[in-house]
């Protein structure tokens, strides 16, 4: 099943004159329990991309549906809604509130909904129990390591249940250990919850760990790749290959 | 260097219009305050009606209370300013200009800044001080015509004003700049308040000592004057005074510092974790925020209580002019003797509507000790032998209609429990008249604060009403003295200014003994209106100048909680991005913005009028007769202006959180 479907995705930024066009007529499909990855070099228009695929920011034209809800046609009130109901979010710089200990931080998305407190003590120990971060309740943000950030902002994304959980560079403020690990929570909740995840970023390893990586340049998606049958280190290389024909160099990063 | 420096300027200015506006408010306001203010005291039609001396002094002294709150504004919002600009000031910095060039920058930016803002606040004061004028004079009840005055003096004034506090505010800059290293400069901004941290127990204790502090000034307030307390010296009372100030804003500051964080604390810890977007967006931002801003609200809380209570009080003592002025002169007209009868005939040729009590004043000899409270019976050196007034109640008729006196009976009036001092007497007790034949005794049914009998004796201390018959024998009785008093009440309220002035042609004073025979004294025919308007000339400057002034401090007072509000919102934007990209819309998190307003208002302004209520209560005898109706009226305009602000910041709010993704 599709779960979020692109069509000619344009964005144009500035006004008039001083123009210049960063996604140029885009089309994406996910299929549902798809873990991609999305790559390229810097002023490719990932994050663009990625931020208007999770309606953060709006297309210039082009639609885009998730889970047939059309994006284009929702109004900013609705559009809250749907976020808060349907996408998950993981930020590079955590983006966790530091007046409130992790447990409160997980608790905002459900704190809205008529979600009963006893479902949402239930769905917080579930997913942090998965995430190993369930003896750091009730500290602050600035009491804990930037990977047990990255886990608590990332149990924030799944405890709704969301469909689909968009990732802006999760690992990019994290040494190579807790991205690894973070990584494999994410891919171990991808493959055992078939939680669909759709996750920017300029690190091969992190790449790996998805079951398709698509390569953006220049607002165009240039090329594709799937994991299939393939290990993690065969699709690194794969991967590695890729990038260093798309930069044409071999050391874009 | 010059003309790129100048360049730079100019560019930068562009840029930051946002930050300047507030502060150019701020120096308008100022400039314009101050100067429609020195103008009043050289205004034509001011100066013609107050006259020079006690008036005019009155004004300067307000001039120089103004000057201090505009000092206190105008530094306050410099360095909200400053504090806004420091990353770029950082960054100039880094880019390898020298301190004194982003000194000379920032002076050079200053001083168009000012420039401009002395030209415009000179401009509107020029226009609101005739404003103010007509105020003045419609409380002082004349009707005179007012102008539009330029004057040279206040100019002149507020120019050397502002340039001195110009070039405070440039050196205060410039040593900032100094001091300040490229590091911090560069991170101010960044830093949150208050990083998150436990709450112990000491914080616990200290926050309930607040409370209890404030409760226990409260409570010393009501018991300030409590008047049979024997104990009651001067110093007493000061020391009491001085507690009472301590205990309430040491209190406070305790309040805002420890219990409110650690009550909202406890609030928090209930929640289990489970907190709404709007307990995040209020609880926990506040409880974290407390310690720095627990000085700023502590101030704005006492400025608030000061400036309620001073205006409360000055309300009061304006508001009562008109019993005041009936208390010392019960009739429209009252006159002594035979002084004003000139006067009568000249209302009858006038066709001037009144009615006319005449009232045998009786001077005669009297021990209260009987009458005396319990306490105060018991000690034997107070001298309770005096001489009162009697009247015979058929001569008050119309002032007391309803009174129905037997024989044998008494009923006071005219008491003044707050000046009788040790003299304090009770009802349903018996007075002793002394009379040729011996002590007789009346007993006294009522004793009543009302003045409603002319008092002839300057001593002003109460009169008896007595049974018809019972006076009659007082007043047959040799050692007694009387005196006649007419007391005229006008039947037409319409016709009032044309008795006045008639009234003003036929002033005359006749000189009449004291019943002791020794000394005499002067009366005159007396008029209630001119003794309201003499009161009022006196009063009506203090309520305006209090009132110029309180306005002063409300807005500053307003504008420094809305500024403070205004850099909150862009400190915590970061925070309404996340909740927005999470899926709260801006409604749910303005309703959580709406209750932490709540507080940050709410709470320094309740606290300020608990504060002024207790203090204005404590001491209100000593400027009016009526508390409730001025100390409501002041109050309520006072949480509307108030009100004004917070409405101010909400909506900067919303746009931030708009904003905000």
């Amino acid at each position: 099943m599709v779960i979020l479907r692109g069509r000619k995705i344009k964005k144009v930024f500035g006004k008039k004159t001083n123009t210049q066009e960063v996604l140029k007529d885009i089309d994406l499909e996910v299929r549902e329990g798809e873990f991609v990855g999305i790559m390229g070099p810097s002023g490719s228009g990932k994050t663009t991309l990625l931020n208007v695929l999770a309606s953060i920011d709006k297309v210039t034209s082009g639609t885009i549906e998730i889970n047939n809800f059309n994006l284009q046609k929702m109004k900013e009130q609705r559009l809250s809604q749907f976020r808060r109901e349907q996408l998950g979010f993981i930020f590079q710089d955590y983006n966790l509130l530091d007046t409130l200990t992790v447990k409160e931080n997980i608790y905002l998305p459900l704190s809205v909904g008529k979600t009963p407190k006893t479902v949402s003590e239930k769905k917080i120990k579930e997913i942090t129990d998965l995430l190993g971060i369930n003896d750091i309740l009730n500290k602050y943000p600035n009491e804990i390591s930037g990977g047990q950030k990255q886990r608590t902002s990332a149990a924030r994304a799944l405890v709704g249940s969301p469909s689909i959980v968009f990732a802006d560079e999760p690992t990019g403020a994290l040494d190579s250990k807790s991205a690894t690990a973070l990584l494999s929570n994410l891919e171990k909740i991808n493959k055992e919850k078939k939680v669909t995840i759709m996750m920017v970023t300029h690190d091969s390893v992190a790449a790996s760990f998805c079951s398709r990586v698509l390569f953006l340049k220049d607002g165009q998606i240039y090329s594709e790749l799937y994991k299939g049958e393939k290990d993690r280190k065969q699709f690194y290389h794969e991967i590695m290959n890729t990038q260093s024909v798309l930069s044409g160099d071999g050391y874009d990063a | 260097m010059a003309m790129t420096l100048n360049q730079l300027v100019l560019r930068s200015m562009r840029k930051n219009i946002k930050n300047y506006y507030l502060y150019v408010f701020a120096l308008v306001f100022s400039v314009t305050l101050y100067y429609s203010f020195v103008t009043l005291q050289y205004n034509p039609a001011i100066v013609k009606e107050i006259g020079s001396g006690m008036s005019s002094a009155a004004l300067k002294a307000g001039s120089y209370l103004l000057l201090f709150i505009v000092i206190f504004f105008v530094l306050y919002a410099n360095k909200l300013f400053m504090n806004r600009r420091s990353k770029e000031i950082g960054l100039y910095q880094l880019v390898g200009m020298s301190k004194g060039l982003v000194t000379r920058l920032i002076a050079i930016e200053n001083i168009i800044l000012w420039l401009g803002s002395i030209i415009l606040g000179v401009l509107m004061g020029f226009v609101t001080s005739r404003v103010f004028a007509m105020i003045l004079l419609k409380i002082l009840e004349k009707d005179a015509f007012v102008e539009l005055t330029f004057s040279l003096e206040a100019l002149l004034m507020t120019v050397i004003v502002f340039l001195l506090l110009l070039i405070v505010v440039i050196l205060q800059t410039a040593i900032r700049i100094r001091r300040v290293s490229l590091l911090t400069l560069i991170t101010t901004t960044g830093v949150a308040d208050e990083k998150v941290k436990k709450f112990n127990a000491f914080h616990m204790f200290l926050g309930f000592i607040g409370l209890a502090f404030i409760g226990y000034g409260y409570y010393l307030s009501t018991s300030l004057l409590d008047l049979s307390n024997p104990d009651l010296t001067p110093n007493m009372l000061l020391f009491k005074m001085v507690s009472i100030l301590i205990l309430t804003v040491g209190g406070t500051y305790f309040v805002f510092r420890f219990s409110v964080a650690f009550i909202l604390n406890l609030v928090r810890k209930s929640k289990k974790g489970l907190m709404s977007v709007q307990d995040v967006l209020s609880l926990s931002t506040i409880m974290h925020r407390m310690k720095s801003s627990a000085m700023s609200l502590t101030t704005i809380t006492i400025l608030s209580a000061t400036t309620l209570g001073i205006l409360t009080l000055s309300y009061i003592s304006y508001y009562s002019v008109d019993t005041v002025a009936e208390e010392a002169i019960p009739y429209d007209y009252v006159m002594y003797e035979d002084t004003g009868f000139d006067l009568i005939e000249e209302f009858d040729k006038e066709e001037i509507q009144y009615t006319r009590d005449d009232i045998d004043l009786l001077a005669v000899e009297a021990d209260v000790r009987s009458l005396l409270v319990k306490d105060a019976a018991l000690n034997n050196d107070i001298s309770t032998r005096l001489t009162i007034q009697v009247v015979s109640q058929k001569d008050i008729q119309s002032k007391l209609p309803n009174l129905q006196l037997k024989e044998g009976q008494g009923y006071i009036v005219g008491y003044d429990s707050l000046r009788a001092e040790n003299i304090r007497i009770e009802a349903q007790k018996p007075i002793q008249f002394i009379t040729s034949t011996g002590t007789e005794e009346v007993f006294i049914t009522e004793v009543s604060e009302e003045y409603m009998v002319p008092n002839y004796h300057s001593y002003g201390f109460f009169t008896v009403v007595l049974e018809d018959s019972y006076f009659q024998k007082l007043l047959n009785d040799p050692l007694n003295e009387n005196q006649m008093v007419v007391g005229m009440e006008l039947q037409e309220v319409s016709q009032l200014k044309k008795a006045e002035k008639i009234f003003e042609a036929n002033k005359v004073s006749v000189e009449i003994p004291y019943p002791s025979g020794i000394a005499t004294k002067t009366v005159s025919v007396e008029s209630q209106e001119s003794y309201r308007l003499d009161l009022l000339n006196e009063l009506g400057l203090t309520i305006f100048i209090t009132g110029f002034l309180g306005l002063a401090f409300l807005i500053t007072t307003g504008s420094i909680l809305y500024f403070k509000q205004m850099s909150e919102a862009d400190e915590e934007k970061a925070t309404y991005t996340i909740l927005r990209k999470i899926g709260f819309t801006t409604n749910e998190i303005m309703k959580g913005i709406h209750r932490k307003q709540l507080f940050n208002f709410g709470f320094p302004l309740a606290i300020g009028l608990a504060h002024s209520y207790f203090a204005v209560k404590s001491g209100w005898v000593f400027f009016g007769t009526e508390l409730v109706a001025p100390l409501l009226i002041t109050m309520g305009v006072y949480i509307i202006l108030y009100s004004i602000f917070a409405i101010l910041s909400a909506g900067y709010y919303r746009k931030v959180v708009e904003d905000a993704l």
